[in-house]
């Protein structure tokens, strides 16, 4: 029996917009994680999977604000809501994230090490510099890192070697948690692969226990995580084995998604899911029903007013009226698409613009 | 498009300085050259609206002066504005556009402009002029004022150039001239029109400069001249407000409302050509293709306004 | 390497644009029609100078300015002359020397510019980053009394501070340098005497250039308050303490080079600055310059003045280079 790491229970977050209106990016959302587990979490741009990480990761800030729901993080429980504070100490060392390196993630003045020591000093240890700096080398050197980092200012490391020091310091404080916030995504294959194996070698050698990945980046969800969130419009549609949603997908979302054609770059939302036309609903207004049915071929009426319940378990579930109906059915991609032609096709046209 | 207060606050106090300018002189109806009474008579002795402020050291009407100062102030700012503009804009397009040889020599050029206090151009110029009236001191301001302009200018023509509809536009056959300005030019319009806004500040205040070291205009009042002639015969110092405050004041008025009105339009116009991250690599990052330094913080450079305002933005953006 | 490369770069582009200065300080004045000397000489004439007192400074002049010799070697003999500091002979005070003239007024200009540089630039720092930091209503408060300040010009406050602590209410002596009477010396007495007369000019300065640094250093700060490595340091649980020394080591570097720009705006200014308080630096001498067509004169002021830019902007570029540690790498070879 594997113990759990998170218990993340009915999560809401939302946006205060300028006008005064509160757009939710993540509507009762329910995460579990087991220790030794990297959970991927995928969807559209925009459809809160980088919201969720930020209010898992306890780094929400304005505008965002985590409005309810409850975390328990390896026994250390916390409440969400408005007003309620984290502990400074517990990022970084309860929970850690891991940005995208290619961001500005690391200021351009400062030189590794010292973000090393100031991240360490932080948290109160009583190590001096030097032993603070023999920690981030030995760690590195388990990695099979070049120690020599640690003296380079970020623009003298490449792509993948900045991602992945940023990633030896996110872990520096063993976080039971990483919530990696497509990591991936700006570096080229070799140095993603890199990047995915020492995540795995580093659970191996329990740095941290567990790791939440989030990406657009399908086919590498499928080789690094062991389950797979999809999420859709602020919710989670689908949980599953990564082996069992590429193969026997649950939700007609999932299978669109993964009908998709998995382009690489960012940005292309209408060619990443080619073949579902339309675009995700706006959170400030969510359809009414199952979030997905203005867009789903296999649309029934209850669709429009019931939300459907999880069907499964609390690690493996899927959110849908047709799959509860046709329990042994797969899914097929012509039927979910099959609303191509009503789905008028400018809102494409305006994304891409 | 949201206007802010900011926009309408700046646009009222243009509004109001223009309006000065424009039929002020004609409402007035006393001539500016024509003295009405004696040395620094106060505020009200004479009749009016003429003697309304007063009368300076030749007995003329402050309050005419003031108008009619204005109105050719704003003539020489408008006037070195478009010709700064102008060259700047070509300049900059060019460069930008054409990028390689062409660019790094206008560029180097601009730099070498830039890095050369614009002051002691312009006041070598003057000095050197056969004669100064109002439109050869503009020719030389604006032909002073362009090196900020061109290479505002160039940084977007460079980020446009790269853009798919240029390609498409290539790939179609259209030639460098037309591709220049039907395809980049529209997307600095409203970096030009800003730019112009500070090249008009700049010029009036350069004017007024100018003016007060004696190479103002002959035989015409703007306002550094009646700053000149304050100066010089010590209204300060026999306390006669009245005629060195009002054009102290208007010239302040006219600069900040231009500058509010510039930094409120950057507000309006940009969140649709720039975002975020463009904003940040022109900022903060050393821009290393220039020769000398990235104007910044500096009252004399209005490009540190727009700097300002520009990421002024970013962060009513980021957090509303 | 890559640092000594960069510095190479900008100092030969700074002898470029020192090389165009000098060419313009040469060339324009003698764009002018006829030649400043002949003026001078009919100027004299009709002042009631004798011939051949005529006839010995125009000689001189014809002699300094080596105008009986064709334009370039004009130039040369121009360029030596600067190079080697002789700035030549005043007209209007003949036969005194500009390098005299200058040197009487140069330290009036640097006593109330240096101070109002370096005070200004850090209170102006300090005054936008706490702006920047706190938010709120001293924000505001803040940017838009910096923003008003920035944008009034320096002799507009000057003519305002000098009215209103001068003349109405006298709390400070109005104009010149030092009592009348006195004469410049280092001693306590004088010293006491000239820094009350130094007040109001140094003020006129300082309060604008205050307000232009401000701005730049707010939003520098805001802008660093949200870039990515602050999230991260919040996603790392680092102190507050420890976020605002990165933020603020990154906003300043800008700041640093919005010294160098803003010297050239004050410079100018103060030259106005100086006329409104009758002030014995550069400006007043330029501007009595001016008045008498002393071209000698006016063209040492404006060589000197664009000297010290081109110096202070390239020391700024040096310094630059040696804190971004970005600028030595992308000056290294790979500009990516």
């Amino acid at each position: 029996m594997t113990k759990r790491l998170l218990e993340a229970k009915q999560v809401t977050a939302a946006y205060h917009t300028p006008d005064g209106r509160e757009v939710r990016a993540v509507d009762n959302v329910s995460v579990f994680v087991n220790e030794g587990e990297i959970l991927g979490c995928a969807g559209e741009s925009g459809c809160g999977k980088s919201t969720l990480g930020n209010v898992l990761a306890l780094t929400a800030r304005p505008p965002l604000y985590p409005i309810s729901g409850t975390l328990n993080i390896d026994g250390q429980v916390l409440e969400l809501g408005q007003n309620n504070k984290v502990p400074r100490t517990w990022r970084g060392s309860v929970v850690s994230m891991l940005p995208q390196g290619a961001l500005n993630s690391l200021s351009p003045t400062a030189k590794i090490r010292g973000l090393v020591v100031d991240v360490l000093k932080s948290h109160g240890t009583k190590l001096s510099k030097d032993e603070c700096l023999d920690l981030a080398r030995d760690r590195m050197k388990n990695l099979g890192l070049p120690t020599r980092a640690l003296d380079s200012y970020p623009h003298q490391l490449s792509g993948g070697m900045k991602q992945r020091v940023i990633t030896v310091i996110s872990t520096l404080l063993n976080p039971r948690l990483l919530i990696a916030d497509e990591p991936t995504s700006a570096l080229d294959v070799s140095s993603q692969r890199a990047l995915v194996e020492m995540l795995r070698e580093m659970l191996n050698q329990d740095i941290m226990k567990g790791v939440i990945f989030i990406t657009h980046d399908l086919p590498l969800l499928k080789t690094i995580s062991d389950r797979v969130a999809i999420m859709y419009a602020g919710q989670i549609v689908e949980v599953a084995n990564s082996e069992d949603i590429a193969e026997r997908p649950r939700h007609p979302y999932s299978k669109a998604l993964l009908n998709a054609v998995l382009a690489p770059e960012e940005d292309t939302l209408a060619k990443r899911v080619e073949g579902i036309k339309g675009s995700p609903p706006s959170l400030a207004k969510p359809p009414s029903g199952c979030r997905f049915h203005p867009r789903c071929g296999l649309a029934m009426d209850i669709c429009t007013q019931v939300m459907p319940r999880a069907q499964g378990n609390e690690l493996q579930f899927a959110k849908c009226h047709w799959s509860q109906q046709h329990p042994h059915e797969p899914i097929r991609i012509e039927d979910v698409l099959r609303r191509n032609d009503e789905i008028e096709a400018p809102v494409l046209i305006k994304k891409e613009a | 498009m949201r206007f802010s207060v900011r926009f309408y606050v700046a646009a009222g106090l243009v509004v109001l300085v223009l309006l000065a300018a424009l039929l002020g002189p004609f409402l007035i109806g006393v001539d500016p050259n024509t003295s009405i009474g004696g040395l620094y008579d106060k505020p009200g002795v004479h009749p009016g609206f003429g003697g309304i402020l007063g009368t300076d050291n030749e007995g003329q009407s402050v309050m005419s002066n003031l108008l009619y100062g204005t109105r050719t102030s704003l003539l020489v700012g408008l006037i070195a504005g478009i010709v700064a503009s102008a060259i700047g804009l070509v300049i900059g397009l060019i460069a930008g556009y054409a990028g390689g040889l062409v660019e790094e020599i206008l560029m180097g050029l601009t730099n070498i402009m830039l890095a050369i206090p614009s002051i002691v151009i312009v006041i070598l110029l003057s000095v050197s002029l056969p004669q100064r009236n109002i439109f050869t001191l503009a020719l030389v301001i604006g032909i002073t004022s362009w090196p900020w302009t061109a290479r505002a200018v160039r940084a977007q023509a460079t980020s446009v150039r790269t853009r798919e509809h240029i390609e498409v536009a290539k790939m179609s056959g259209a030639n460098f001239w037309s591709i220049l300005v039907w395809d980049v030019l529209p997307y600095l319009l409203s970096y030009v029109v800003m730019a112009f806004v500070l090249q008009v500040a700049s010029a009036i205040l350069t004017e007024s400069s100018l003016s007060m070291l004696g190479l103002g205009p002959s035989n015409i009042v703007s306002i550094g001249m009646m700053l000149n002639w304050a100066l010089a015969w010590g209204s300060i110092r026999v306390g006669a407000w009245w005629a060195f405050i009002p054009p102290t004041l208007m010239l302040t008025l006219i600069a900040f409302s231009l500058f509010l009105l510039q930094s409120s339009l950057d507000e309006l116009f940009n969140p649709r050509l720039r975002r975020g991250k463009k904003v940040k690599a022109g900022v903060v990052t050393p821009d290393q293709d220039d020769e000398f330094l990235p104007e910044a913080g500096s009252a004399a450079g209005p490009a540190a306004l727009m700097e300002a305002a520009v990421v002024d933005r970013t962060r009513e953006e980021a957090r509303p | 390497m890559g640092l000594g490369r960069y510095l190479l770069r900008k100092a030969l582009w700074y002898i470029a644009a020192l090389f165009v200065a000098l060419l313009l300080n040469f060339l324009l004045p003698r764009l002018i029609p006829g030649n400043p000397v002949d003026a001078l000489v009919g100027k004299l004439a009709q002042g009631g100078a004798g011939s051949d007192q005529l006839q010995t400074i125009y000689e001189h002049y014809v002699k300094e300015f080596g105008l009986d010799k064709p334009m370039w070697e004009q130039f040369l003999v121009y360029l030596q002359n600067t190079f080697t500091g002789n700035l030549g002979t005043s007209f209007m005070q003949y036969p005194a020397s500009v390098n005299k003239l200058i040197g009487d007024a140069l330290p009036w200009s640097l006593a109330i510019q240096l101070p109002a540089v370096i005070i200004g630039w850090l209170v102006g720092n300090l005054l936008g980053a706490v702006a920047a930091f706190k938010g709120g209503w001293f924000d505001r408060g803040a940017f838009v009394g910096s923003l008003f300040l920035s944008s009034m010009p320096y002799y507009c406050l000057a003519i305002l501070l000098l009215f209103g602590f001068a003349v109405w209410q006298p709390v400070f002596p109005q104009g010149r340098a030092y009592s009348i009477g006195l004469t410049p010396e280092f001693s306590m007495p004088f010293f006491m005497d000239a820094i009350s007369y130094w007040w109001l000019p140094f003020w006129s300065l300082v309060l604008i250039f205050i307000g232009g640094q401000a701005v730049g250093m707010r939003s520098m700060a805001i802008y660093e308050l949200g870039s990515d490595y602050v999230n991260y340091g919040r996603g790392l649980g680092m102190r507050d303490s420890q976020m605002v020394r990165y933020i603020f080591r990154n906003a300043m570097l800008p700041q640093i080079t919005g010294l160098a720009l803003s010297l050239g705006g004050l410079v100018g200014g103060a030259l106005i600055t100086e006329l409104v308080f009758n002030y014995p630096g550069m400006g007043s001498l330029l501007f009595t310059a001016i008045s008498a067509n002393d071209y000698p004169v006016i063209q040492a002021i404006t060589l000197i003045i664009t000297v010290t830019v081109l110096v202070a902007n390239f020391a700024v570029e040096v310094l630059y280079g040696l804190i971004d540690p970005r600028i030595r790498a992308t000056q290294g070879g790979d500009k990516s």
